[in-house]
């Protein structure tokens, strides 16, 4: 009997039967953290530590989001070139990360932060100059666009 | 390929200027100016199934150069002729290749090569009151100097009806999900497709210009967004091109994993249109249901690659990261649910009276007319062609799977372009799995160098909508000296204008998305009484729902 029935209305008999039993499909999102798989392409993470200021990254960039910034925003030590490392503009980021493959050290990480929506442009600037200074040139430095990476 | 050389050689003689053996499946050679049509005849007469794969132009500063890129069997052989610039014309091979129309009109649109007996040579990319003489490929062109024109657009009805009481039927450019947005004018006697006429270019964003003012590195990702649902075949595609211009040597493990990224992204295009084919049917349910399932090929591009639509997973020498066991494993058993599922979906393309209503016996392509016209892909193999690049002209692992085989059928008609979709889908299911099995160790990327020395290439693949051509040219920098791509929607136009010929007004959806143009069913369609000039316009679903209710005259 039932095989008489077309492929097509067995199939959605079934699937019947599965929605009337169990949970809904549909996730509360924002509400509920939608869970994204290891290796997500999201928001960049820099290891300041590590980055060499060589701007290889800036240079490969597809769209140009990233350019090279002198770290300290005081003036630097006399006769020493100022130390850069790069800020991203995540306005323009297609998340290609072929900075991170271009990084000779391996100072950019890709995290799982996806929701990046945003008011303003300027609050898409990842810059992570103020992680490494002082309280006091924080201060003096007005930086904008400062984001935990890890939200 | 040997064969064809010699023939060149004896057919030509002295006209034969060079001839290059670049590959164990590619040649170039070199004619004197005129004589291709000779090569092209003798070629064609010896090798029926051949076909026109692209036309490439080129500015070399004195002169153009027009490439022919030749398909025959697995081999691509490149016919180079150059063109005075003064005087560029160059007798057109539509006689001997009809599928060569559209080829031409890009070239003569893009670089002023004139065509000598093209039967329609117009603008094809370019609006139709561009600037006269205005070439944007010509290397003396700045786009900076240009200003708009003063005369005001005009939209011509391209078919005009000169005779009998026929009407023109406008659908399009506004296709919002296609990514080629196209105009199509039909000429309809009544409910029947009489003629029609293809307009495209609306979304040309000038990407092979743009290519050479960007370096390698960033080309790629340039390359990616020609089209975002065959993302991973334009990236390998590009890869392949570079990695031959360098003679890069790409890791085996690297290989397959190429193979399992563009397996995913074809499972994920073909089930994509499968459920837009089943909703242009009036079938929203199987729309839902496989979308529904595509859903778990999403996920596993998602976990491979980082993202779900656009994966960035194709570097120059190799992929840009490595494949857990465990993911693996999890892929080996979605895939499992996957083939489940696409054996049911066979069971309803195969035997549900909505489906075969709809496409049985409908745009029908026969064999002779599909090789005519250069169709590729799933067109062209559900027209009876056993032609797929993976099998004739293998690259990545393809040539070391087992599982692999061409899927082919006789019918030629909309369900039978359907049908070899979703058989490969299946095939793509076994390629995966086997490529999971064999997957070799060691590294996945190879060091690629910035600059390319002076070098051409011309790489193919097969892409989910058929076979994708790139061709390039290295001139010793970082930035390619010309990239010409050539999508295969590009080259399935010509075909679909003959299968559109002869259909019902309210089969034109389901047979236009049955070469995969990522058809969208909010389509605005505007009908024009040319004898009245009376116009009305209706959305498509309400041409769908015409059908439904057995079409009648409007």
């Amino acid at each position: 009997m039932v095989k008489l029935l077309p492929a097509i209305i067995r199939d959605a008999l079934k699937t019947l039967v599965r929605a009337l039993v169990g949970r809904p499909a549909t996730i509360r999102y924002p509400e509920v953290e939608v869970k994204v798989p290891e290796g997500f392409r999201g928001r960049h993470w820099l290891d300041i530590n590590k980055c060499v200021g060589c701007g290889l990254c800036a240079r490969d960039c597809p769209t140009g989001a990233i350019t090279m910034m002198t770290l300290t925003l005081a003036s630097p030590d006399k006769g020493k070139k100022p130390r850069k490392v790069p800020v991203f503009d995540l306005s323009r980021c297609i998340f290609c990360y072929q900075c991170a493959e271009s990084c000779p050290r391996g100072a950019i990480k890709p995290t799982k932060v996806f929701s990046m929506a945003a008011y303003d442009p300027h609050d898409l600037v990842l810059d992570f100059r103020p992680l490494l200074l002082s309280k006091r040139e924080e201060r003096e430095g007005q930086l904008s666009g400062q984001q935990d990476p890890h939200g | 390929m040997v064969t064809s050389l010699e023939l060149l050689e004896r057919e030509l003689g002295d006209s034969l200027l060079a001839r290059e053996v670049r590959g164990p499946r590619r040649a170039d050679v070199s004619v004197v100016t005129g004589r291709h049509m000779a090569a092209i005849k003798a070629l064609k007469a010896a090798f029926p199934s051949l076909r026109l794969s692209a036309i490439t132009g080129m500015d070399l500063g004195e002169r153009l150069a027009v490439l022919y890129h030749l398909r025959l069997g697995g081999s691509i052989l490149t016919l180079r002729m150059e063109v005075p610039k003064e005087e560029p014309v160059v007798e057109s091979i539509t006689r001997i290749i009809p599928g060569a129309d559209l080829h031409e009109r890009e070239v003569y649109d893009m670089l002023g090569i004139i065509f000598k007996d093209h039967p329609d040579l117009r603008r094809l990319l370019l609006p139709d009151d561009a600037p006269e003489g205005f070439h944007p490929l010509r290397k003396e062109v700045e786009a900076r100097t240009l200003r708009p024109t003063e005369t005001k657009p005009v939209l011509q009805p391209v078919i005009t009806a000169e005779s009998g009481p026929y009407l023109t039927l406008i659908i399009g450019p506004q296709h919002p999900a296609l990514h080629e947005p196209e105009r199509f004018v039909f000429k309809v006697d009544g409910e029947v497709v009489v003629g029609v006429d293809i307009r495209i270019g609306y979304a040309h964003r000038g990407i092979e210009e743009a290519a050479e003012h960007r370096t390698y590195i960033q080309d790629l990702y340039l390359c990616e967004r020609v089209c975002g649902i065959c993302n991973v075949a334009h990236s390998l595609c590009y890869c392949l091109t570079v990695e031959e211009l360098l003679g890069l040597e790409v890791p085996p493990r690297a290989q397959y994993l190429r193979v399992v990224a563009a397996e995913l992204n074809r499972l994920h295009s073909h089930m994509l249109l499968l459920g837009v084919a089943a909703e242009e049917m009036g079938f929203s349910t199987l729309f839902m249901y496989i979308w529904r399932d595509r859903e778990a090929v999403m996920d596993l591009m998602e976990m491979l690659t980082g993202n779900r639509v656009v994966s960035s997973f194709n570097r120059i020498g190799g992929v840009s990261r490595d494949i857990t066991p465990e993911l693996a494993e999890k892929m080996k058993d979605r895939l499992r649910e996957l083939r489940g599922r696409l054996e049911h979906y066979l069971e309803v393309f195969e035997s549900d009276p909505t489906i075969l209503v709809r496409t049985e016996g409908i745009g029908l392509l026969a064999q002779q007319d599909a090789v005519a016209l250069c169709a590729t892909g799933p067109t062209l193999r559900a027209s009876g062609v056993g032609f797929d690049v993976r099998a004739d002209d293998p690259y990545a692992a393809y040539s070391e799977l087992a599982s692999f085989e061409p899927v082919v059928m006789k019918e030629g008609d909309d369900w039978a372009r359907y049908m070899v979709r979703l058989k490969e889908c299946l095939v793509s299911v076994d390629v995966i799995e086997e490529a999971l099995e064999k997957l070799p160790g060691g590294p996945v990327k190879a060091r690629a160098p910035r600059r390319v020395k002076p070098n051409e290439a011309v790489c193919t693949i097969e892409a989910p909508r058929g076979e994708l051509l790139y061709y390039m040219r290295s001139d010793g920098s970082d930035k390619p000296a010309r990239l010409k791509i050539r999508t295969p929607t590009f080259t399935n136009l010509a075909p679909l204008r003959k299968m559109l010929e002869g259909v019902y007004v309210a089969d034109i959806p389901v047979t236009l998305a049955s070469i995969d143009p990522c058809f969208s069913c909010t389509d605005r369609a505007v009908f024009v009484d040319v004898n009245t000039g009376r116009s009305w316009s209706c959305y498509l679903d309400e041409l769908g729902k015409q059908a439904r209710r057995g079409a009648r005259a409007w």
